[in-house]
């Protein structure tokens, strides 16, 4: 097919088009983590423990952390979505960000009282469960924030995918930061960070195939 | 650029809403501008091939061009992006020769058109370097390159393949090179 052949035929294929928004799709992802956060706590799951869990340290810097982590993180990916925008950047923050968290929760480990063995404390059947129910809330999300990533037109499929990986996970672990009764930062740190990795490795392995264009 | 890069903007936004006459200008400006930039970063025979792929990538995704920013770098990142692209393709098909009508005659403005290409092709090992230059730019078979530089025949595909992959590699690094 010549050029002008084309330009012909996409001239005849030309409808109007509603613009990307970043600002239109955070609104519409906001929603769908109320829904989901409504969905899950309505199934029971609220740790029976919240009230005396809100006064310490531990759970507030949890919940922070995996919020801010997964706000910035979702950002990153819906700016990437843009041609003319790296995420790399933007990852290089969300990684100091993660460093910054994972040092506030050894301070805070370090000022826990008792010694006690760190095999102990990683309570290995409830992690595991822990680890399958946060992976499966990050999956609303990283479908969410691959289909936009589909529909936009990311020139750093890598860079976007571990963005998008990065926000889901972290979403999915604030989420379920509303069931989960421990709050040893230890704990947190091992079984929340292998969810994380295993959400941003599936990410970065489907993602850039699926959103070529 | 006939019209400056605010009136591609102005273009885009129109064609944004449906309108054709300023849609077809638009794209009949790109085709040229299109045809410069990959002139100067691919292989002669490859050039028709990504001005057409970049042009019905930039139909497909005009949704993502916000007319309150410049056109410009919108246009260079999806044009780089199917820049990356072409090379990585014309690593997996490593083996894959020429078209006949751009074959050894002419091997100069071969060369030389494809300058920015030629350039980074220094940033590669030698072999890797020469391989490419051969069979991609120049046109000679892979057994006549094989011929020419002493290495064996799947040793040229390999480092077609491994040079091309590098290339692409470094190029999704660098914000632009012109």
């Amino acid at each position: 097919m010549s050029n002008e052949s084309l330009i012909d035929t996409l001239v005849g294929e030309l409808r109007p088009v509603k613009r990307q928004k970043p600002l239109r799709h955070a609104i519409w992802l906001l929603g769908l983590a109320v829904v989901e956060l409504a969905a899950f706590l309505a199934l029971g799951t609220m740790r029976p423990d919240i009230g005396s869990a809100l006064g310490t340290a531990a759970f507030w810097w949890k919940l922070g952390s995996l919020g801010i982590l997964a706000i910035a993180g979702t950002l990153v990916a819906l700016q990437s979505f843009d041609p003319s925008r790296s995420p790399r950047q933007g990852l290089r923050r969300w990684t100091a960000l993660a460093v910054i968290a994972l040092l506030v929760g050894w301070i805070i480990d370090i000022g826990s009282a008792g010694v006690q063995a760190l095999v102990a404390r990683l309570s290995w059947q409830m992690g595991l469960e822990c680890l399958v129910t946060m992976t499966a809330l990050s999956i609303p999300p990283l479908v969410a924030l691959g289909i936009l990533m589909r529909s936009g037109a990311s020139t750093d499929g890598s860079g976007s995918a571990l963005a998008v990986g990065a926000g889901s996970a972290t979403w999915g672990a604030f989420v379920f930061a509303f069931h989960c009764p421990s709050d040893d930062p230890f704990y947190i740190v091992v079984w929340y960070s292998l969810s994380c990795a295993i959400v941003v490795g599936l990410a970065r392995l489907v993602l850039p195939r699926v959103a070529r264009w | 650029m006939s019209g400056g890069e605010n009136e591609w903007g102005r273009l885009m936004a129109a064609a944004q809403e449906g309108q054709a006459a300023p849609y077809r200008r638009l794209l009949d400006e790109l085709r040229q501008w299109l045809t410069r930039f990959y002139a100067r970063r691919l292989p002669p025979a490859f050039v028709d091939d990504a001005v057409q792929d970049t042009l019905i990538a930039i139909h497909e995704k005009r949704h993502t061009y916000d007319p309150e920013r410049p056109f410009k770098p919108w246009l260079v990142a999806v044009a780089r992006y199917k820049w990356i692209d072409r090379l990585r393709a014309m690593g997996r098909s490593a083996t894959e020769e020429l078209p006949e009508e751009i074959a050894v005659d002419d091997h100069e403005s071969a060369v030389t058109s494809s300058i920015v290409l030629t350039e980074l092709l220094g940033e590669l090992k030698p072999a890797q370097a020469e391989a490419i230059r051969l069979v991609k730019i120049e046109g000679y078979s892979v057994e006549e390159a094989s011929a020419r530089t002493g290495q064996s025949g799947s040793l040229i595909k390999v480092n077609i393949h491994r040079g091309l992959a590098r290339l692409a590699a470094m190029v999704q690094k660098q914000a632009d090179v012109e």
